[in-house]
């Protein structure tokens, strides 16, 4: 593994305790192996005028085209506008598994760290959300709010509280006003209808939502030989497992729950990325690339 | 070939077997819930139950049985219960003894250097499979060399074996050899007997059989027409003359042959010939030889009476020691109101006699200091308070390194002259005055004769205390003992008080007497037994032992510390005769093992150029008779009880089976074996069971 690719190891980065030492060393490794320039979507160069609308911002009049033609334009520039950019973490008891080194709460501060600092070289404002079944900590989405972000992340302790959708989205929907990049980080333990009706909220108001499905590869293959009782962290509930005997249909359930997610987060056109905490990030952060690719063009 | 069990009841623990079973097959759910994020997907499998378990990993469960079979095998302790078995470990190898005499008579002409080609030629018989154990003997039998069969460490063990000065006695020999050959499991016992077979080294007494089937022979180095003379004793008498001390030296030699003989004998004092003389002695009688008188040097000297005779037995030299009478010093402390009188009796009693004289000094207690107490032997407090300040610490430490104090209580010497916290130094609290005028005095009545003071009037018309009559004494109570045995009421009036009351601090020694020793309260000073009473306690209290002029070979001289001169150090050197060194650390008086012949010396390591003690050792005396004992009564006393027969069918046919079992220690390898397989089964178990958590 090359020097830089080295960095996005999740027991690697499991080492370093400082988040925003560790995003630097993510982001900076992994932007110098690509062969773009940085800084996309950032420009201040001009587009195209168009005609004015009511609603739009008298400042954006271009005051000269008015002397010459009398008539009211507007100037419109390519991604002129710095984007908002949340995380919406979720932190639920679940989250807190790790058959590894490395826990999906911890895979997920990873990059969430990533995202954010990633987001802030881009002038982006940036802001977290954490949540189980309600929200836990809201920091609005500022240009300042780095500092503040990657401390809320780094503040993220374990919960046995069990997870929930539909009320701190809904929340959070009402209280995003400006049109943001939403990047959702869980597993995801919820019917799809659950979680659709949720995201749709948000997407439906203008938002760009990203989803980062993280799982265990124990949740994903059920390495698991000895019969036991098994303990749902997140309720106490106990249950008797013989694991050689249900392997197989969990697996299959487990690859319909992702197929259906995927599948239906695509119809409603959010992007759906789902990552194992044994994969390097590099997966991830190209995911969300690729997105902010297709976002660059901000009318 | 039969297989049992000498305690077949553990096999009752093979029911442990079911362990790995009911383990492999019911046991296999883990107590420990797994924790999981989400029970949503594992919900909706469809439940199932199993009610038919199966082995799922052979090789474990085997290896488990396995271990837990071979475990119960091993505390079953099994055995092979067969003669062939029997043959196999008995073998046809041989168990040889050999007693090899190391007496100083053994030096007599050839007999060591035969002696000695003797034991080399066994070892040289011995085949693969014998052994044989080496045994030197004198007065002691000491195993040299270990049942071995390697003639190279036969041979460095028989090279170290030397001829001492000790006399011989079959006794202790007979009775190791025997003790090696009882627990010997080979077929064939064997002992060997190499000695010159003296009178005087056999008593019926010490005849002890040798266990069945033992073959003895002997390799006889005695001499019927062997002859020998030696110096039995020398006897120092010391007279005076002139004011100067003398010595009259006097020599015993005896002549076991049956021829007389006539030789020449001489006196050495510190190897410089003194005079030698002509002693004519009568077969098989002894002749005394008295040398010219002569000076007691300064400083002990050693003395040798040696016979000039053909013979080269160490018994032809006798060595002695002249040393200068050393008096015990005694120091008297009296009280400053003491009159002169209070003393005579005393003075007058250690005035008397030279055995061993006394130089006896008076202070009053006021004037006494710490340095006067320095090599002092013995302390009288007459009738005398106890002294104050450093000097009563000087006291304290004086006889707790050894020193004997003695405190006669009188008029003077009250409950107030005795502070209490001076009382503990003699154990009690002195009172007032008991009067026993109205009744005619009272008398000693109640003696401890067993203590060392008493011993010597325990004979009857050997000294009577109780003619003494005290019209006075004073009062005396004992503190309570903490440690149950330093206190001791030796002497105690017919009313039951205490006269004489001892106690043992440290290494030293305090006696209390309660009746005054100046002749006022009582008239013990009139009678005859109050010199040798005196004397006693002195000799008591200063810890005297006459020292021999010389010991005999196998005895243990003790040295008195405060013999060994210089104060520096706490290690002491003793040399042998041979000239070989032994450091030992001192601790009170020092014991010297004399083995040897000749003159040991003892001194401090650090003690510069001091000449340190000498001890004087000479050969047991009953050595010198060279007469025969006839080696048959001798083979014949040690014959086994019974015929041994064939010995490896008798042995392995006599053994127990605890016996055989113990030969074989088949449980041993059983363990083994089950150790080893619960090594192999921990690695499968590791590699197979691996759960993701």
């Amino acid at each position: 593994m090359s020097s830089p690719a080295r960095f996005l190891d999740p027991t690697t980065l499991a080492r370093i305790s400082n988040l925003e030492l560790l995003a630097r060393t993510v982001v900076d490794g992994f932007i110098s192996g690509l062969h773009h320039a940085p800084y996309l979507g950032y420009s201040v160069d001009f587009a195209e005028h168009r005609a004015y609308m009511p609603g739009d911002d008298i400042r954006r009049i271009d005051w000269r085209v008015f002397g010459r033609t009398d008539r009211l334009y507007v100037k419109e520039f390519e991604a002129d506008t710095n984007a908002n950019f949340s995380i919406l973490f979720d932190v639920s008891g679940s989250m807190h598994y790790g058959s590894g080194s490395v826990t999906k709460v911890e895979y997920g501060k990873y990059l969430a760290a990533c995202l954010t600092y990633f987001s802030r070289q881009q002038r982006d404002r940036v802001g977290i959300v954490t949540f189980d079944d309600d929200i836990i900590e809201y920091v609005p989405a500022s240009a300042k709010h780095l500092d503040v972000v990657l401390h809320t992340i780094d503040r993220i302790e374990p919960r046995q509280r069990k997870g929930g959708f539909e009320q701190p989205l809904h929340k959070l929907a009402e209280s995003v006003n400006r049109r943001s990049i939403l990047v959702l980080i869980s597993d995801l333990y919820e019917d799809p209808d659950t979680i659709m009706r949720a995201l749709s909220r948000l997407r439906y108001k203008g938002n760009d939502v990203i989803v980062f499905h993280v799982l265990d590869p124990a949740e994903v293959d059920f390495p698991f030989d000895e019969a036991a009782q098994f303990l749902d962290i997140e309720t106490g509930e106990r249950m008797p497992v013989v694991p050689e005997k249900l392997r197989t249909e969990y697996q299959g359930h487990v690859r319909e729950h992702v197929a259906v997610l995927e599948s239906r987060m695509g119809k409603s056109e959010i992007d759906y990325c789902f990552v194992q905490t044994s994969q390097p990030l590099d997966h991830a952060l190209f995911s969300y690339l690729s997105r902010r690719q297709e976002l660059s063009r901000v009318r | 070939m039969n297989f049992a069990f000498l305690a077949p009841l553990f096999l009752a623990g093979a029911a442990a077997i079911a362990i790995p079973i009911i383990v492999h097959l019911t046991h296999r759910e883990k107590k420990e819930p797994v924790p999981f994020p989400s029970l949503m997907f594992l919900r909706r499998v469809p439940f199932r139950t199993s009610k038919k378990q199966r082995i799922r990993n052979w090789l474990l469960f085997l290896l488990r049985v396995m271990a837990l079979a071979l475990v119960v095998a091993a505390f079953a302790r099994p055995l092979l219960d067969s003669s062939g078995l029997g043959l196999a470990v008995v073998g046809d190898s041989r168990e040889v003894v050999v007693l090899l005499d190391r007496s100083y008579s053994m030096t007599y002409g050839e007999r060591w250097d035969r002696a000695k080609g003797a034991a080399e030629d066994i070892i040289a018989e011995l085949g693969p499979n014998d052994r044989a154990t080496l045994v030197a003997f004198a007065d002691k039998a000491e195993v040299v060399s270990t049942a071995t069969a390697d003639a190279v460490t036969w041979s460095a063990a028989l090279e170290r074996v030397e001829p001492g000065g000790g006399r011989t006695q079959l006794g202790p020999a007979i009775q190791t050899a025997r003790d090696v050959l009882e627990v010997s499991e080979l077929a064939t016992r064997e002992l060997v007997l190499i000695t010159d077979f003296q009178r005087s080294a056999w008593d019926g007494a010490d005849a002890v059989r040798m266990p069945a089937g033992t073959q003895i022979r002997e390799v006889n180095l005695g001499d019927s027409t062997a002859t020998n003379l030696a110096v039995a004793d020398v006897v120092v008498d010391r007279t005076q003359a002139g004011g100067r001390d003398q010595v009259r030296i006097t020599a015993r030699v005896v002549n076991p042959n049956e021829a007389s003989a006539e030789l020449p004998i001489a006196l050495d004092l510190d190897g410089v010939g003194v005079e030698t003389k002509r002693v004519a002695v009568p077969a098989a009688g002894a002749a005394v030889v008295t040398f010219a008188t002569q000076m007691v040097p300064d400083r002990a000297a050693r003395g040798r009476v040696a016979l000039r005779t053909n013979d080269v037995l160490a018994d032809n030299i006798f060595h002695f020691v002249v040393a200068p009478i050393v008096p015990v010093r005694l120091l008297i402390a009296t009280s400053p109101a003491s009159r002169s009188t209070d003393l005579l009796y005393l003075q007058q009693a250690l005035a008397v006699g030279d055995d061993p004289p006394y130089a006896v000094t008076t202070k009053r207690v006021s004037d006494l200091r710490a340095p006067d107490l320095v090599g002092l032997d013995g302390l009288v407090l007459m009738d005398a308070p106890p002294p104050q300040g450093e000097t009563r610490d000087a006291l304290e430490t004086w006889i707790l390194s050894g020193g004997g104090l003695f405190v006669a209580l009188g008029a003077r010497t009250g409950p107030g002259a005795w502070p209490p916290e001076a009382r503990a130094l003699i154990g009690g609290d002195p009172g007032g005055i008991t009067d026993r005028l109205g009744d005619r005095g009272a008398t000693l009545s109640i003696l401890s004769y067993e203590h060392p003071v008493f011993e010597p009037f325990a004979v009857p018309r050997s000294g009577d205390f109780s003619v003494a009559r005290f019209l006075r004494y004073r009062k005396f109570t004992p503190a309570p003992d903490s440690t149950g045995d330093s206190q001791r009421m030796l002497v105690r009036y017919d009313d039951g008080g205490p006269a004489l009351f001892e106690q043992r601090v440290g290494r030293g020694k305090v006696l209390v007497w309660t009746g005054g020793l100046a002749n006022q309260w009582n008239d013990l000073p009139l009678k005859p037994v109050f010199l040798p009473f005196v004397h006693q306690v002195a000799r008591y209290l200063s810890s005297y032992r006459p020292e021999p002029s010389a010991h005999t070979v196998g005895q243990v001289a003790h040295v008195a510390e405060s013999r060994l001169a210089g104060t520096s150090g706490d290690e002491i050197v003793i040399e042998s005769p041979s000239g070989e060194r032994d450091a030992m650390a001192i601790d009170g008086d020092v014991s010297v093992p004399l083995d040897q012949a000749g003159f040991f010396i003892a001194r401090r390591l650090q003690s510069g150029t001091s000449e340190g003690v000498v001890l004087a050792s000479n050969p047991d005396p009953q050595e010198a008779d060279l007469a025969m004992v006839s080696a048959e009564e001798v083979l014949l006393a040690l014959q086994p009880d019974e015929a041994g027969g064939d010995r490896p069918e008798t042995l392995a046919a006599s053994l127990t089976a605890g016996q055989k079992e113990r030969r074989q220690a088949l449980w041993w390898y059983l363990l083994i074996a089950a150790v080893a397989i619960l090594l192999a089964e921990s690695v499968v178990a590791h590699r197979t069971v691996s759960v993701v958590r």
